[in-house]
């Protein structure tokens, strides 16, 4: 889980100099970062962060912008049906992109582990939170630079998680049409709606196309 | 170790809005139970999230992350596992870059 926690290395960096110009200090960044655990949406509130505080503003601008873990929790679920109520929350707290990708994917081939997903999650977590701190403590100096990172095809770990997770999941003609859809369709949300919707309208659409395709093939071998 | 508290109420507040949104989807589906068609629809769903998270940054950056996603599904589909993937990824990235790539 360290390579994939090292996607958020540069993003982190970025957030954490950004953190640092908005007038927070080292110990609310990395606080922020530590128990909020979700890049985009920090990035979103520091856009509104002006004293006096918009706090309902900064709530649900927070909650919008993580609205796709919605998807991804409601895909997990059933891999996980008996957990204890105290473990829930540090699960919902590890359901993050990488994470989240790795460990779907080995519950579906049936080598999940519950001890992974936390113990993985827990790792980019102090990754995440580590370099939003560096971010800030070097606001302005090297480490402010992403391009060092960039030069090392490092912003490329997190989509890299997602095609080799996809390419690890696909199961060939019938993953084809839902994943076109899904394709299309996020496609168009990012170029009609923007911000990090098409994550959510993609997902819906390729899970909704295959669901109501799938149903309706059973029904007519039924009929 | 500076920390204002009206800062961090706000934190806080983010906090539980970033955990409101995480857990949504597993509350609503004990919910939902497993009905035949929310079954059918998290029969796919991840694939199509996991796409739909790939693709977009991959159009917007085109050149180097697509032969760096080229490299990564091909090795993946031929080498299994996920770690040549996401490392021959990364490595065709850099490589690509270092060839004038952007």
């Amino acid at each position: 889980m360290i390579l994939p926690g090292l996607a958020s290395l540069p993003f982190g960096i970025g957030f954490g100099v950004a953190a640092a110009q908005k007038g927070l200090s080292a110990f609310e960044t990395t606080l922020m970062s530590f128990t909020v655990m979700a890049g985009t949406s920090q990035m979103v509130a520091l856009d509104i962060w002006a004293q006096p505080l918009p706090l309902m503003a900064l709530a649900v601008s927070v909650f919008v912008a993580n609205l796709r873990y919605f998807v991804m929790g409601a895909a997990l679920q059933p891999h996980l049906p008996h957990l204890p109520w105290w473990l829930q929350p540090p699960v919902w707290y590890v359901t993050v992109d990488q994470n989240w990708a790795v460990n779907i994917a080995e519950y579906r081939r049936g080598h999940g582990d519950l001890g992974k997903f936390l113990g993985g999650g827990f790792v980019m977590a102090c990754i995440w939170s580590g370099s939003t701190l560096a971010g800030h403590l070097a606001a302005g100096g090297l480490l402010s630079d992403p391009a060092t990172a960039r030069r090392l095809g490092l912003d490329f770990v997190g989509v890299a998680v997602f095609v080799v997770v996809a390419t690890i999941l696909f199961r060939g003609k019938r993953d084809v049409a839902p994943w076109t859809v899904a394709i299309a369709a996020a496609l168009a949300a990012k170029w009609g709606i923007g911000g990090n919707w098409y994550i959510v309208v993609g997902g819906l659409a390729g899970g909704l196309f295959g669901a109501l395709r799938d149903l309706r093939k059973t029904d007519v071998r039924q009929s | 170790m500076s920390a204002n508290p009206e800062n961090l109420v706000a934190i806080f507040v983010m906090a539980l809005a970033a955990m409101a949104a995480k857990g949504g989807g597993f509350i609503a589906m004990r919910w939902l139970g497993r009905h035949r068609f929310v079954n059918a629809l998290l029969d796919h769903a991840p694939g199509a999230v996991l796409v739909s998270a790939a693709i977009v940054p991959l159009v917007q950056a085109g050149g180097a992350f697509i032969v760096g996603a080229a490299v990564a599904a091909l090795l993946t589909s031929k080498v299994g596992g996920f770690t040549p993937g996401l490392f021959g990824g990364v490595g065709a990235v850099a490589l690509a870059r270092w060839a004038g790539l952007t």
